[in-house]
Order: C-alpha cells, then sequence, then structure tokens
C-alpha cells in the first residue's frame, strides 16, 4: 500500500506474544480489572454472535464490554486517557445508533432479531438494505478506531493524546486489550458478512473488501474533530439508515 | 505507579519481533533526530523489523536517546525511562548522547546520556547513519532477550537473597522502594499524604545517623527493607517494612524483621505500628509472635495499630 516491504502479516501476534513477555506498569491496580470485564465481554460477545445468538443482545453486549474499557481508561486518571475515554463515550453515541438501525433493517427484512434466521435468510439483505449497509461501513471505521475518526485512540502516539484511551495500560493488559480489539474487528466484519449471508463466498468477500478499505481510508485521511465525526455518524445514520427502513418499510 | 510480575511464556524471541522504540531528543542539532526518523521512512523502513515508533514510554521496548543531556532536560528522561516498563534498553544515538561531543564543556550540559541513565547501546556518527541506526536497534533487540532472560531467573534467585545493614549509600535506592511500597499503601487509605511518600533523600540520609537500616539484595537490587531505633533503654522500634511488590509472600519481611531485631541485643521488648488494613505488613510481625496492644485513630479513613512483643526469656 505503501510502495515499501511494511511489517510482516503475522506482526500484530508477535506484538501481543512480546506485550505478555513485559512487566505491566499500572497507576492504579484496580484499572486493569476492568479491562479483564472488556475482554470477557467481547469474548461473549463474538460467542453469541457466531453460535448464531440475538444480535440485539450481541450489541448490547459489544456496548456493554467498550464500556469496561472506558471506565479503565478513566480509572487511569491520566489526562490522556481521559481524554481518551471521553472521546471514546462521544464516538459511542456517535455510532451506536447506526448499528441498532442495521439490527432493525435486518428485522424488517428477515422478520427475526436471531442471527441463526439473519443468516439462513435466503434473501440478500443487502439489496434490500444499501443504505444501512454502507452506513454501517461508515461507522466501522468509528468501531475499529481508524482515520478519520481515531478520536480516541490514535494509532501512533505522537499526537495530542499519545495513545488516547490506552496511553496508562501496558503489558499483559496491553496484550488483552489487543486480542479484545481482533474480537471486535471479527465481529463487526462478521455483521457486514450478514449483509450478503445469501451467498455465503460472497459474504467472505464482502468482508475481505471492507476490512480492506477501512485501512486504506485509514492511511488517507487525517483525523477530524470530534463534532464533526458526531455530526457524520448521525448525518449518514439519518439519511441511509432512516431513509433505507422508511423505505423498507412503506415498499413492502 | 505500581508495577506488578513479568508474566509470559516459553518459546519464541518474542522481542526480536516486535521492538517498539521510544524516541527523545534531548538537546544538540537535531541531526540524529532527524536520522531516527528517517530510518522509518519508506526507504529504510525499519517498521519492517517490527519496529513501531511510539510515543508512549509505557508501551516501549527501546529508549533512543538523541543529543546531550542537560540541566533541564535530565528530569524528562529520568521520568520517561521510570515510566518504561522492564526489560527495557537504553540506545544513546549519535556523538553527543554518547559523550557531550563538542557541548560537553558547556556550563549547562552534564554529558553523555550515561550521566543519568544506564545506556546499553551506543550508536556512534554525527549524525548518527540511518543504517547504523538501525543496527543498533538491532543489539538493543539482542539485549532485551538477555534481559528478560535474566529477570526471569531472579524469580528462581531468591535463594542467593543477602540480608544485612544498609549504609547512607543506599539511601536513595530504599526511598525510590519506600515510594514504590507507600503508593500501594496511600491507595489502600486514599489518602496520599502518608510522610513515606513525602520524604526526602536528605532527611532520610539524616535517618541513617540514628536509626539501623536493613536491606534484601536480589541480584545488586534492593528489593525490601526495613529500620530500627532504640526507644529508652529497653525497646527497640521497628518501622517502614517495605518489600518490592514483586517479592511480596515469600518470607522475605519476616526475615528482614528477625535481621533487624538481632541488631538490638539490649532490647526486651520489640515494637511496630501499621496501618489497620495493611495486612501484608502484619503478617511477618504475627508470624514472629508479635501481639496487637492498641489502635488509634491517625485520618479518617486510616488507624493505626500498634504491635509488640517482648523477647523470649526476657
Amino acid at each position: 500500500m505503501q510502495s515499501r516491504r511494511g511489517p510482516p502479516l503475522l506482526q500484530p501476534f508477535y506484538d501481543v506474544a512480546k506485550l505478555f513477555r513485559k512487566e505491566t506498569i499500572v497507576v492504579r491496580r484496580s484499572q486493569n480489572f476492568y479491562v479483564y470485564f472488556f475482554f470477557v465481554f467481547i469474548v461473549f460477545t463474538a460467542v453469541l454472535f457466531f453460535t448464531g445468538g440475538d444480535l440485539l443482545l450481541t450489541i448490547f453486549a459489544l456496548t456493554l464490554a467498550s464500556i469496561f474499557l472506558v471506565l479503565g481508561a478513566y480509572k487511569a486518571s491520566s489526562p490522556y486517557s481521559f481524554i481518551g475515554a471521553e472521546r471514546e463515550l462521544i464516538l459511542m453515541m456517535a455510532y451506536e445508533p447506526m448499528v441498532l438501525l442495521a439490527a432493525v433493517g435486518m428485522y424488517l427484512v428477515t422478520r427475526s432479531f436471531i442471527v441463526l434466521d439473519i443468516a439462513r435468510s435466503p434473501r440478500l439483505l443487502v439489496l434490500t438494505l444499501p443504505g444501512l449497509f454502507v452506513g454501517f461501513v461508515v461507522i466501522l471505521v468509528f468501531k475499529l478506531r481508524k482515520s478519520p475518526f481515531d478520536l480516541s485512540a490514535s494509532h501512533h502516539a505522537h499526537q495530542e493524546i499519545v495513545r488516547g484511551i490506552t496511553t496508562e495500560f501496558s503489558g499483559r493488559t496491553l496484550a488483552l486489550i489487543e486480542i479484545a480489539h481482533w474480537y471486535e474487528t471479527t465481529v463487526v466484519l462478521g455483521m457486514v458478512a450478514l449483509f450478503f449471508a445469501a451467498l455465503p463466498w460472497l459474504a467472505a468477500v464482502a468482508a475481505g473488501v471492507v476490512f480492506f478499505l477501512v485501512i486504506l481510508v485509514d492511511n488517507v485521511f487525517a483525523r477530524v474533530k470530534w463534532q464533526l465525526a458526531l455530526a457524520a455518524a448521525w448525518i449518514t445514520a439519518a439519511a441511509l439508515g432512516v431513509g433505507n427502513i422508511l423505505v423498507v418499510f412503506f415498499l413492502r | 505507579m505500581t508495577r506488578s510480575t513479568v508474566s509470559g511464556g516459553e518459546g519464541m524471541q518474542a522481542f526480536k519481533k516486535s521492538p517498539w522504540v521510544l524516541h527523545y531528543d534531548a538537546s544538540s542539532c537535531n541531526g540524529c533526530d532527524i536520522e531516527v526518523v528517517a530510518s522509518l521512512t519508506p526507504l529504510y523502513d525499519v517498521e519492517r523489523l517490527g519496529v513501531v515508533n511510539t510515543g508512549n514510554p509505557k508501551h516501549a521496548d527501546i529508549f533512543l536517546v538523541t543529543g546531550s543531556v542537560n540541566a533541564q532536560n535530565l528530569k524528562v528522561l529520568r521520568t520517561l525511562y521510570e515510566q518504561m516498563p522492564e526489560p527495557r534498553v537504553v540506545a544513546a544515538v549519535g556523538i553527543c548522547a554518547t559523550s557531550g561531543c563538542v557541548f560537553r564543556e558547556c556550563y549547562n550540559v552534564m554529558g553523555g546520556v550515561d550521566t543519568v541513565l544506564p545506556v546499553d547501546v551506543y550508536i556512534p556518527g554525527c549524525a548518527a547513519r540511518p543504517e547504523s541506526i538501525i543496527d543498533g536497534i538491532l543489539q538493543a533487540v539482542e539485549l532485551l532477550e538477555k534481559k528478560r532472560a535474566y529477570m526471569k531467573s531472579m524469580h528462581g534467585r531468591m535463594k542467593d537473597m543477602a540480608i544485612g545493614r544498609a549504609t547512607a549509600l543506599d539511601a536513595p535506592e530504599i526511598l525510590a522502594l519506600q515510594k514504590i511500597v507507600y503508593q500501594n499503601e496511600a491507595e489502600m487509605y486514599d489518602d496520599w499524604s502518608l510522610a513515606p511518600l513525602k520524604q526526602t533523600l536528605q532527611d532520610m540520609r539524616k535517618d541513617f545517623e540514628t536509626r539501623v537500616f536493613i536491606k534484601a539484595v536480589v541480584g545488586g537490587k534492593i528489593i525490601g527493607s526495613v529500620r530500627g531505633y532504640m526507644v529508652g533503654e529497653t525497646t527497640a522500634h521497628i518501622s517502614r517494612l517495605i518489600v518490592h511488590p514483586y517479592f511480596w509472600k515469600q518470607g522475605i519481611g519476616t526475615r528482614l524483621v528477625q535481621e533487624a531485631e538481632s541488631n538490638f541485643p539490649r532490647a526486651a521488648r520489640f515494637e511496630t505500628f501499621t496501618g489497620q488494613k495493611s495486612r501484608h505488613t502484619m503478617e511477618p510481625y504475627q508470624r514472629l509472635g508479635y501481639m496487637p496492644v492498641r489502635q488509634e485513630k491517625v485520618s479518617e479513613h486510616r488507624d493505626r495499630v500498634y504491635f509488640a512483643r517482648n523477647r523470649e526469656g526476657a
């Protein structure tokens, strides 16, 4: 992507292996406690989603998990992680409506909130819900904390909030956050695939393409201010999300 | 800031694959500073080796310092270093960071980085070439693996622990340890006005004139300490039992107290006090037969529990 060799594909795994071998420094011991909950709930979310559980419960568990990370960052009481935590809350408020609308849209088409039923639906959801799909891809950039919406935890710590929400976490705890992030990524890409569930091969391709797109966008854009991020997310949700649902609702 | 045990498995040498770098430019001409950044560009692409230029000391493995140290940035350097988790390696990049170079004689320059931090790798050059910086990082990575192996072996080296009298020369190390341990206490009682947290080095040095200091040393590092002094003719007061949180629940406290007691052959009675919630401090005393005698309130959340024990046969 940047005409250079770059780190190997397995680099994230090497990083985590190393972090497990590092010392864990904390400001307050209790801050790690919240991260354990964050990790547990993320794993719970993934299990729930991929065993075909309730989509609404999945979304709720995912939100709850993120809240625990925010609490951990607050507990660390450093100005950087504090601002990171505040911004994460704003981001959550920004992307949450769109996630819910996506679930509602899927319900309108398949008459079920159960992931398994949605996945088994013979209709290609993306054809009826193109607005929701595009909107969901936009908020994916929020959820995966990529530019231009990486307000809460900048990828490299040379900017105004160092590493934001993860600034005060190190060693084993940071490794857990990384692993949880993999789960997060898998779950949200799974939701992307759900739009294409009628054609499994297309679902896999779509998830891959969307992931690539998000990384490309991350590399191309600079970060925006939170006001713009919030407006972008809500306007997308209102226009694409609500619009799409209204169309489906009245034309059914 | 609290530090907890180094953990993790065996097998692959993880540091070789993922050395995260913290870069700080102390002073001088910025030439080396630019070369460090150059080695991260696509041309030299040091990221292909897994290097990340992290701006956060708590995530860093290698501390790259460019430029000489002066009176102003000395504190910054120390703080950054203190915040890096073990194992960590310091690399001095360029001749200014190595020795101070032509700035060596300046009125405000302390010299190279090794005047304030333990430097592991020296990278020569003015300015240091990106090639030599990359070479230096690779050497630093080897050292990370070595340090990690050493730290792991420390856990098996409790047998080699030496306990004995400390001298005033140990004061800085004991004070640093005291602050680490009492930060835990302060959090426990939500009281950051604890005297041991506020003690100055000067004050502690003065204590050495009137008190007996005992230290526990593992691998050249002081990991525990206690002090004692006579109160009146027959009573010895033992105080400030501190053990680095890495080494709790291994009986080090008990041995420290025993050693302290043996320094007061004339004492018939030993006394001490702890906070009411500090079970880890009470435990060694209780094991040695100290009994609680009274409890008094010192602040809103904190009570002082006094313990005492009479010498056997006294």
